[in-house]
């Protein structure tokens, strides 16, 4: 869902430098304020093994593929201010090391997958009550990759509306194509977050257990 | 956790990425994603990018595994920094 140079309208890319630099400064500010140092080397392997996980495209139907974002799984692990610097180091070595998602469009791709991703899990997940935890999870990954779907079909069918049809797609293709398509990699989000999630309460039961002080430490 | 542990984390993911990725060269290495797709049935091409990484993800599995390790050493490594200096920097300021 890395979204390329030259695809969406200026206005719209400028939009998205302001919500996600916004965003990220905020995290900032909170993560340094209450990070416990012990959760670090957590953090760093989390992020470092989201990062190889968003290059193991999965196929789902008519010859496309899907890709873990990770927001979920971040936010439910180490909170969703951590989460949002994950993700952001994620992203931007992606940007400027491999030339995933252009460099004018690093903002929309921080707002899609860093901030929208990442604040819908959390919002998902603190729905549900602790006897369905498992239940959470699985729906906050559903739902992250959904609604950064519909961010960036929302933000194709503005630049497109915007520029008189000289970026963007329009709406009658960019949202069902991108609703479509991410309602079922979404499954396969909600899939690996849960089967990760689940293996780590049994392999590293600390992490699960300790989350909720940890989870304080970062919201 | 312990560093050990750590370390068989770092391990399982690092082989868990060299499987993973015989099956993304099995099954999704020529497809688009969801994005590109819908890029397609809009008929709208990619742009030329403003700015040229050094770097791509590579096309043959050797590559691909390289750019992976390269990229978990280069994230781990960079959220590893953020993430001490602003815990030393906490608690330096709360020792004050």
């Amino acid at each position: 869902m890395h979204i390329p140079d030259g695809l969406m309208a200026p206005v719209i890319l400028a939009i998205g430098w302001v919500i996600a630099l916004a965003v990220i400064a905020f995290s900032v500010f909170k993560v340094n304020k209450k990070i416990d140092e012990k959760t670090v080397p957590l953090m760093a392997i989390l992020a470092a093994g989201i990062f190889v996980a968003q290059m193991l495209n999965f196929p789902i139907f008519g010859g496309t593929t899907g890709h873990l974002i990770g927001a979920a799984l971040a936010a439910v692990l180490v909170g969703p201010y951590a989460a949002v610097i994950i993700l952001t180091v994620i992203l931007v070595i992606q940007c400027f090391v491999f030339g995933d998602g252009g460099l004018t469009a690093l903002g929309l791709n921080l707002t899609n997958m860093a901030v929208i991703g990442t604040f819908v899990a959390w919002g998902t997940y603190k729905l549900f009550p602790k006897k369905l935890e498992k239940v959470g999870v699985v729906a906050a990954a559903w739902l992250s990759v959904f609604a950064a779907a519909f961010a960036c079909a929302f933000e194709l069918a503005a630049s497109f509306s915007l520029s008189g049809g000289a970026y963007g797609i329009e709406a009658a293709i960019s949202l069902p194509s991108m609703l479509g398509y991410h309602a079922v990699i979404g499954i396969g989000e909600g899939i690996i977050t849960g089967a990760i999630f689940l293996y780590l309460a049994k392999v590293a039961p600390d992490i699960i257990k300790t989350r909720k002080p940890a989870e304080e430490v970062t919201t | 956790m312990t560093e050990k542990t750590y370390l068989k984390a770092i391990l399982g993911i690092i082989i868990l990425f060299a499987i993973g990725l015989v099956f993304y060269f099995i099954f999704s290495a020529s497809y688009g994603d969801g994005l590109e797709k819908t890029m397609e049935n809009a008929g709208v091409e990619e742009g030329e990018p403003v700015y040229h990484a050094p770097l791509d993800y590579g096309e043959d599995y050797l590559t691909a595994f390289f750019a992976g390790l390269l990229g978990f050493g280069l994230v781990f490594g960079i959220s590893y920094a953020y993430f001490k200096i602003a815990g030393k920097k906490k608690e330096s300021k709360e020792a004050k």
